[in-house]
């Protein structure tokens, strides 16, 4: 009984840490196996922009269903537009959501404003960070899904090693981000 | 015995840990937060700071699927305060002086006939050069003749935009809403998920 309650108080003790920031009240967080702790807050952070691969153009299945708003804090997008490259600890997250379906082929609608894809529910989080140390062999970002369904979420994911590939081959100029995709890093306007 | 024991103390842990995250990362407060400001004309200058604000959707009507030239060319990304979010995600109803920006952006370099293009992670749309801004303004003395709401373009061009816009009339803006989404305080709500459905990782 004394063995449980001393593991009592240590897995209590460990859940207290794994959940505390590294520096201050930003960044991310990991669990003590090296899991990223779901980001919480991130739609107050500035949206970037806003890809979308509809199921319709894509066989039915995107890989990224469907929009795909990208939101980072805002001292970390003022670094970048500074220096050409984001800070240690810059986390940049993926909120997918699914298109409404329309009767057109492609899956679009016809709405009011015209005929187009229109946001329905949340569909999932793909989240990136950048940590010289502890991804050095991914050029220097770890890459996280919580998962490409509704919410919840997942509460935490493992380093994914299905995504660093595709980053490296494509965007390792411009430290594995596809800048091209967001006007606010293609240009310096606030 | 021992292992119920066990089963409760990890589940003790898990919701610990799970309690503690949600306050590991408070949102620092928004200081850009501002409201409609209008000159003696009764224009409204240019908001400032609403890409700081809360986004909440992106409706895209491309130009190759809108005979070539969509009434909105062609992503329109919106933005809202927080506070005039938190009210509505509470009371349904936006309040006195909400602004509702909705910027547009041009697609990246269509490639196909529908103006799509094929990229790594998929065939689909990307953000091109910013292309314009329309707002909503919630006074309801003000604009009492179109259900409380004004609205303004301008210009749907790339930067820099118009430095002030008078209300644009019935016919060009409020008709359209009032027609469609007058129930749902004049904004389509449908194509807002977090207007729809919360925001439930708050």
């Amino acid at each position: 009984m004394a063995y449980l309650v001393r593991s009592a108080i240590v897995i209590l003790l460990i859940a207290a840490t794994v959940v505390s920031p590294q520096s201050g009240d930003k960044g991310p967080v990991f669990t003590n196996d090296g899991s990223l702790v779901l980001p919480s807050g991130f739609r107050s952070w500035v949206f970037i922009g806003g890809p979308i691969t509809p199921n319709g153009l894509n066989d039915g299945g995107a890989p990224f269903p469907e929009f795909h708003s990208v939101y980072i804090e805002r001292e970390n997008l003022r670094y970048y537009q500074k220096n050409g490259k984001f800070p240690e600890g810059t986390v940049l997250v993926k909120e997918l959501s699914l298109a409404q379906v329309g009767k057109h082929p492609d899956g679009s609608l016809d709405s009011a404003s015209g005929r187009g894809y229109f946001p329905s529910t949340l569909n999932g989080l793909d989240v990136m960070v950048k940590d010289s140390k502890r991804y050095s062999k991914t050029n220097d970002w770890g890459f996280f899904t919580f998962g490409h369904h509704a919410e919840p979420y997942e509460p935490a994911a493992k380093e994914s090693s299905q995504c660093a590939y595709c980053h490296i081959a494509n965007v390792a100029n411009t430290d594995m981000v596809w800048v091209r995709y967001y006007p606010l890093l293609k240009s310096k306007i606030d | 015995m021992r292992k119920i024991l066990l089963v409760v103390i990890l589940g003790l842990g898990v919701a610990a840990a799970s309690s503690l995250s949600r306050y590991s990362n408070p949102v620092a407060a928004d200081s850009s937060q501002t409201t409609a400001v209008f000159d003696s004309d009764g224009k409204m200058k240019l908001p400032v700071g609403y890409r700081r604000w809360v986004f909440i959707g992106a409706p895209l009507t491309p130009n190759a699927l809108n005979n070539g030239k969509a009434n909105f060319p062609e992503y329109h990304h919106v933005y809202v305060e927080q506070k005039n979010l938190d009210a509505y995600l509470k009371t349904g109803a936006f309040p006195e002086g909400t602004v509702i920006v909705k910027e547009l952006t041009r697609v990246l370099n269509p490639a196909f006939p529908d103006g799509s293009r094929s990229e790594p992670s998929g065939r689909g749309y990307f953000n091109g050069e910013y292309n314009g801004m329309d707002v909503t303004v919630k006074d309801s003395k003000r604009f009492a003749a179109t259900n409380g709401w004004g609205f303004f373009n301008f210009g749907h061009h790339p930067l820099p935009y118009a430095e002030s816009a008078k209300e644009a009339s019935a016919a060009e803006c409020a008709g359209c809403h009032m027609s469609f989404v007058a129930k749902t305080d004049m904004t389509w709500v449908q194509f807002y998920p977090i207007l729809r459905d919360g925001d439930k990782t708050k």
